[in-house]
Formats: structure tokens, C-alpha cells, sequence
């Protein structure tokens, strides 16, 4: 897959850069562990 | 630009799923889960298989119905097939693939004498890499799929997060201050050595930075954590994890042969092992292998391994400095707002996980990896499936085979714990469930006795079920994430990277082996 193939992101991503992608990580993941918290 | 691509595919893997799913449910794949053994795995192939089976469905109902439009929702929109198609394969690897390894490993151990697919480590790790690599080379992602496939880095971060609720302080309590100095030497020592000797050979700088992190720290976790730093490429990731991987096959079988020949202690083997071998599974089988009849170098071997683990923000911190210095004019850089502009937030969750499951919100704070020791009366009663209360504390049969057997033991260790385990009816601490395990292990006692052993360990040995949740959640974002790398591999990419990664890991690794054996029969006494 080339860069040029997508207009936003890159590549690797569909986010515009590391910290955004990091930043949905970590929101991700404490959703996740509180989900875990309160169901299981 | 419009992202979604109009296919029928969603749809189809959809009803696929879903049909897998009512098929477990219903009991029809009874004889063929048995056979693979994976009926532990049931829970979550009805609830996988549906959920991404609705998602199917419904988003390939939309591609058919909605034409698509530029914008946000077509942009993120797009991505959903493409998850669905990881998560298809996926499924292929965790419930497939993994567990037929796994059988063909445990079935021909007798004819080779070893189990292949432990030693070489073909897990879900190996087997979502290279599921993704065929597909790309063989088949090639569709079309429809790309975008999604772009979010498979998304995936392994979220996996490195989540891996913190697996550690908590109890693990930092129980180190000494020479295992901390000597990992962190080894740690620092062998990064430091793979980015000197990666500069000297003129290797990319995002190559050096993922394979220094791998070799330095702890293998896969530690190489998928520190790539988005280094800007490495899918191909360098793949390469780290593969270099780690054959090296620790061969450092499994070497490190016991030449650890007896020496002479070394279980403390002094369990300290080299978990200091010189990169990889954690292989850690723990070198250790097994040179102690096969206790757990006290298992032990120590694990306590090293994962104070490298601890390193982990350190190390990333230091590779995003180190990058940001070598990609830019080195005068111009202020260290400061390096750290500000690049410390990988993901990393900074991973901290944030380890302080949360070290409050014991998750499990007893003092939990190791999720397992945690409880021999109160409370504990020692259970529900079985039916809801029915069950004491788990030994009877006089039990305690009848126990003390027929007792005359075999000649530790005095282990007499003493065995002694305590019969007066009691159950383990009185942690130390004599470990005293007995190492029992059990060296199948001294027979065939009854031991069982009746096993029984009382997992009667005070609790797992944490929120722990649990989170070890497959972790198993599940890394499979997705492994495998869309794997799609991001092509041939072309391989024969660019070139055979140097393999070989500087494999000097590092062998330098790293070598001085920890040297350090460790220096300073390391039987007491660390």
C-alpha cells in the first residue's frame, strides 16, 4: 500500500499523527478497563 | 477522495460468522472442538461471532443500500470492512491455526522428542504475522479492505495498554536491588550497543530503534511498543519479532546445557536466563528445562524477566529522543521538548494501567499476573457450574494418599510443607505451595498423590477474572494488529530490509547471553 493511495493519515494510520493515534489508544483502553471493572 | 468501496463482502463474512457461531451454540461443532481442544474458547466464539457478525450485516446492508459520499463518515466508515476481514482471519488463527499447532505439537513430541510448536513458538504472535504475510503476497488485500487494515497499529498500542493491568507493585516489592541494577545494566547496555552498532552498518534508523527495543527489553511487547516511535516500518517490526524469536529457540536449548555445565545454582540460572534470553515464553521454558523438578529457577527467571518489562517507558522515551536527534540537525534539538513534543502517550497508559491494577481494583493488589494466593475459609469454598458451594479442603482419603506417599520425599523443605499441608487440610502459605509445586513437577510422590496435590494448589491459587478478561482482550488486540501488519509486508519490502537485522540482533543477543553469564557467576550468590 502506497501513501499516496489515501488522502488523510498515512500508510500505517488513518490518523493524522502518532499522538492522535496514541491519544484513541488510551481512551480506547480505559474504556475497555472500565467496561471490565463494571461487567465482569 | 471516497474511502468506501461498494462490496458485497461485509455482508458475507457477516453471515459466515454468525453462522460459526450458531453452529458452536447449537453443539453441531462439538466433535471438531474437542478434537482441537479448544472448548474453553466457546464463550467467546458465540460472543465474537456474533457481535462481528451483526456488525457484518448491518454494514454490508449499508454498502448495498447507501451510495458513498466524501467526508468523515466515509472515512471512518471505510475502515469497517476492513476490520471485519483482519478480524476473519483472525478467527482463523486463534481458533484454527493456533490450537492445530498446538495438537501437532503435543502429538508428535514422542517422535521428535521435543514439543516444535512451543519451541518454535508457533502461537498466535507467529501465526497472525504470517497469516498476514500470505495473504498480501499470495492473495492481496482487496480493495475494500485497505483502509481498515490501516488500523491495525491502533490495535497493537491498545494492546500495549492494556498489558500493564497484567503487572502490579507486588512484583516491584519482591525485587532485589541486584536483579534491578543488573537488568537495568543489561537493559540500557544492549540498546545502547544495537543503535552504536546499527549506525556503524548504516541500517535505517526506525530499524535500529524497533530492533534495539527488542533486543534490549523483552521481545514482541517491547519491539511493538517502541515502533510507532522510531517510525519503523511493518517489515522491521516483522523482522525484530523474528530475529527475538529464532534466537530465543536457540538460547532455550543452549542456555540449560551450558548452565549445568557451569555449574550454576537454580538463582544463578534463573538470573542469566531471565537476564540474557529476549524472549518471555522462552524464558520460562529454558527454566523449566534446567530445573524440571521445582520452580524455584522459574521463579527467579521470571522476576528478571519482568523487571525488564518495567524498563519499557524508559527505553521508548530514550528511542524517541534518540530518533527525533538522528533524523534532525542534532544541534537544534531541545531535549525538552522532544520528551513534550514525542513521549508516545500510549506509553504513559501503559504506567497508568500498571498504578490502576496495582490498587487492586482489578485483583487483589498483591496479584501476579492475575493469579493471586487466598487460603482463607472463604476461598476455600467454591461454586461449581451448577451453583452448588463445594469445600475445597482436603479429606481423609486425600490426606490417607498423602501420608502413604510421604516417605518418598527427601527434602526436608518439602517434607515440612507436605507435613503442614496434612495437618491442615490445605497450603498454609505461599511458599509451600511453591515447595509443593516443584513436587508435583518432579512426580515423585505417583500418579494419585500428585493429583491430590494439584488439587489443593488450585484450591488457595485464584485467578483474577477481570485479569483474565484482560489477558484475552490483550491476546485479541495484538492478533488483530499482528495480522494487519503481516498485510502490510510484501516481498518487496523483505528483500529491502536485507538480512542485517537478523544478523546484528543475533551479535547483540549473543554479547548480551555471554556478559549476563559472566555478571551473574560473579555476583550472583544462591540469594539475591
Amino acid at each position: 500500500m502506497s501513501e499516496d493511495k489515501f488522502d488523510r493519515g498515512t500508510a500505517l494510520t488513518i490518523f493524522k499523527n502518532d499522538r492522535a493515534e496514541d491519544v484513541m489508544a488510551l481512551v480506547l483502553s480505559l474504556v475497555i478497563a472500565l467496561l471490565v471493572y463494571l461487567l465482569v | 477522495m471516497v474511502y468506501t468501496r461498494r462490496t458485497p463482502w461485509p455482508l458475507v463474512i457477516g453471515v459466515l460468522v454468525i453462522g460459526y457461531a450458531w453452529l458452536v451454540q447449537s453443539g453441531s461443532l462439538d466433535s471438531t472442538i474437542k478434537w482441537l481442544n479448544t472448548g474453553r474458547l466457546t464463550g467467546e466464539m458465540t460472543t465474537l461471532g456474533y457481535v462481528f457478525g451483526g456488525i457484518g450485516i448491518v454494514v454490508g446492508l449499508w454498502h448495498l443500500v447507501a451510495p458513498p459520499k466524501e467526508g468523515h463518515f466515509d472515512y471512518y466508515f471505510s475502515t469497517i470492512a476492513g476490520v471485519l476481514f483482519i478480524m476473519l482471519v483472525a478467527f482463523v488463527v486463534k481458533w484454527g491455526l493456533d490450537p492445530l499447532m498446538a495438537k501437532w505439537g503435543r502429538e508428535l513430541r514422542p517422535a521428535l522428542g521435543f514439543n516444535f510448536a512451543s519451541v518454535l513458538n508457533l502461537n498466535y504472535v507467529v501465526m497472525g504475522i504470517l497469516a498476514g504475510i500470505v495473504i498480501v503476497n499470495v492473495f492481496k488485500v482487496p480493495a475494500w479492505a485497505e483502509n481498515g487494515v490501516r488500523l491495525s497499529r491502533l490495535g497493537l498500542k491498545t494492546g500495549v495498554v492494556l498489558l500493564g493491568t497484567l503487572y502490579s507493585f507486588a512484583e516491584l516489592q519482591q525485587l532485589g536491588k541486584l536483579s534491578v541494577v543488573l537488568i537495568g545494566v543489561f537493559v540500557l547496555g544492549s540498546v545502547g550497543v544495537v543503535l552504536w552498532f546499527g549506525a556503524r552498518r548504516n541500517m535505517p534508523n526506525s530499524m535500529t530503534g524497533v530492533l534495539s527495543a527488542g533486543v534490549g527489553v523483552c521481545g514482541v511487547s517491547a519491539a511493538v511498543a517502541a515502533a510507532p516511535v522510531v517510525q519503523a516500518k511493518s517489515i522491521e517490526i516483522a523482522y525484530t519479532i523474528g530475529t527475538i524469536l529464532l534466537f530465543g529457540v536457540l538460547c532455550m536449548f543452549a542456555f540449560p546445557i551450558i548452565g549445568k555445565l557451569a555449574g550454576m545454582g537454580y538463582i544463578q540460572f534463573g538470573a542469566w536466563a531471565g537476564t540474557g534470553i529476549l524472549n518471555s515464553a522462552q524464558v520460562a521454558g529454558a527454566a523449566l528445562a534446567f530445573q524440571p523438578d521445582g520452580i524455584e529457577t522459574l521463579k527467579v527467571a521470571e522476576i528478571f524477566n519482568i523487571t525488564r518489562v518495567l524498563f519499557l517507558p524508559v527505553i521508548v522515551l530514550w528511542l524517541a529522543v534518540w530518533y527525533v536527534k538522528r533524523e534532525v540537525s542534532a544541534e537544534r534539538v531541545n531535549l525538552g521538548e522532544v520528551i513534550i513534543s514525542k513521549f508516545p502517550v500510549f506509553v504513559l497508559g501503559f504506567i497508568i494501567m500498571f498504578l490502576l491494577s496495582s490498587t487492586g481494583i482489578f485483583a487483589p493488589a498483591r496479584h501476579y499476573q492475575g493469579a493471586y494466593f487466598d487460603n482463607s475459609e472463604k476461598a476455600m469454598v467454591k461454586k461449581d457450574r451448577s451453583g452448588k458451594a463445594v469445600d475445597n479442603h482436603l479429606d481423609e482419603k486425600d490426606v490417607g494418599t498423602l501420608k502413604a506417599a510421604a516417605s518418598k520425599l527427601t527434602r526436608d523443605d518439602q517434607k515440612a510443607a507436605l507435613a503442614r499441608l496434612i495437618e491442615n487440610r490445605k497450603i498454609m502459605s505461599i511458599e509451600d505451595d511453591d515447595i509443593l509445586r516443584g513436587v508435583v513437577n518432579a512426580k515423585v510422590l505417583g500418579k494419585e498423590a500428585g493429583a491430590v496435590l494439584t488439587r489443593a494448589h488450585r484450591a488457595v491459587r485464584h485467578t483474577a477474572p477481570k485479569i483474565a478478561k484482560f489477558r484475552d482482550l490483550i491476546a485479541w488486540f495484538f492478533t488483530f494488529g499482528l495480522v494487519g501488519l503481516g498485510m502490510q509486508i510484501t516481498m518487496s519490502s523483505i528483500r529491502q530490509a536485507g538480512g542485517q537485522p537478523l544478523v546484528i540482533g543475533s551479535v547483540v543477543g549473543v554479547l548480551k547471553a555471554v556478559g549476563s553469564f559472566i555478571v551473574v557467576l560473579l555476583l550472583v550468590s544462591e540469594t539475591v
